[in-house]
């Protein structure tokens, strides 16, 4: 039996949603096939006030051994480092967050907001929110650079805006079966194992991406959505085209761009106005290049590719 | 019009020194998407219009050192020899030029 306590900060609770919709294993199945407790989760949570609270201290006390605490939103520290903008349970988040964190065998953030800062920590930031152990690609955060759990492991990110259900559900699994030693991190402690790949790894869509023809509007069934549309695919790592949405689909499958939501500088450019779904150019060339490549070499695939592309390449054929 | 009619009334209309707005060439994303806006708002389907405010050419520019022919840009279909950008959709030739070129 593995106790698992969930809470939210800054959050719109997405990645909650995204949880209560996992299939296999569903969130029935991690308490009944996997031996997972859950001591407390926001919408699952049978307990009020006080009552929360005393789950609360009891874990941080050790009187409830807290294998697993799981994180969804941002740390909000605002106004003034205070944390007084987001208070749960008689005091600023933040402090429950801090000791929670101390207690438990795991820390897992899910979400981009918890994992990054995502939406929240963009600038201005008036929440003057941060990631658990990252403030975008810095390291750092909320529990500092060198935060590490009682397994040892710092905290495990699960990005994602939301994450998938499965990418969650697997991760908790493997720490509540103990095979938390298979995980290996990369440099923004992502599970290798879900976040090696590209989204454009799996993408219906690479043979017009291999051809150079461009989606030129939304809902058009032909094209890659890189050249024009600001599909991030190409340099973002998630398995979204493995691991599919509700099991058969993403998001360029269905015909919408990828907004790079699992890499640490989501969302990109501050959504500054005219960037979103735009590709960004200098001087018609795009800025970021699908990644380990360079300007000179893309353009020379390209107008090698766009002088091969097959006449079918170009016609509106379904990818699905 | 028939694409290879339009086509040619095109090439016609350059070669009597259509004057277009060559330059300044789009270089970042905001000059892309003023000069989109415009042929939203001021070309709508007038022909002529569309060619000046793209800045049509018939023949290659070479802008900071890259050349620019509908011929490697994105929305260019090889096959139809047309390019596909929503607020032009006009027939064109390989060795034409635009300001809105991308590849």
């Amino acid at each position: 039996m593995a106790n698992l306590l969930w809470l939210q900060g800054g959050a719109c609770s997405g990645n909650t949603m995204s949880f209560l919709n996992a299939e296999e294993p569903s969130a029935c199945d991690l308490v009944t096939d996997f031996g997972i407790n859950i001591l407390w989760q926001p919408s699952l949570g049978l307990e009020l006030g006080d009552n929360v609270k005393t789950i609360l201290q009891k874990c941080i006390s050790g009187e409830i051994k807290l294998d697993i605490f799981v994180f969804e939103g941002t740390v909000v520290n605002a106004p003034n480092g205070t944390g007084e903008w987001n208070r749960f349970c008689g005091r600023p988040m933040k402090e429950w967050v801090k000791e929670l964190s101390a207690a438990a065998q795991f820390v897992v953030a899910i979400g981009d907001c918890a994992t990054y800062g995502g939406i929240p920590a963009m600038a201005p930031n008036p929440s003057e929110s941060v990631g658990m152990q990252f403030m975008k690609r810095a390291k750092g955060g909320s529990l500092g650079a060198g935060f590490v759990a009682k397994s040892g492991l710092p905290v495990i990110n699960i990005p994602g805006c939301p994450a998938h259900p499965d990418w969650v559900t697997q991760i908790l699994v493997a720490v509540a079966t103990g095979r938390a030693g298979d995980l290996t991190l990369d440099e923004f402690h992502r599970p290798k194992t879900f976040f090696s790949s590209f989204t454009q790894t799996g993408c219906t869509r690479n043979m017009h991406f291999a051809y150079k023809v461009s989606t030129t509007a939304f809902g058009q069934r032909k094209g890659c959505l890189f050249y024009d549309l600001g599909c991030r695919g190409p340099m973002t790592h998630s398995p979204c085209n493995r691991i599919l949405w509700n099991r058969h689909s993403s998001k360029t499958r269905a015909g919408m761009p990828c907004l790079g939501c699992t890499e640490p500088e989501f969302p990109f450019f501050d959504l500054a106005p005219g960037t979103v779904f735009k590709t960004q150019t200098v001087m018609g060339v795009p800025k970021d290049m699908p990644t380990g490549v360079d300007k000179t070499g893309y353009i020379k695939l390209t107008a090698a590719a766009k002088g091969m592309a097959p006449a079918w390449a170009e016609k509106d054929i379904f990818v699905v | 019009m028939a694409d290879e009619t339009l086509r040619e009334t095109i090439a016609e209309r350059l070669a009597l020194g259509l004057k277009t707005e060559v330059w300044p060439r789009a270089e970042t994303s905001a000059d892309v998407n003023a000069i989109v806006r415009r042929l939203q708002v001021e070309a709508k389907d007038d022909l002529d219009k569309k060619l000046i405010i793209a800045g049509f050419t018939d023949h290659v520019i070479v802008a900071e050192g890259l050349e620019q022919p509908c011929e490697t840009c994105m929305y260019y279909q090889v096959h139809a020899r047309f390019c596909d950008l929503p607020e032009l959709m006009l027939p064109v030739e390989p060795n034409w030029s635009c300001r809105l070129w991308r590849i």
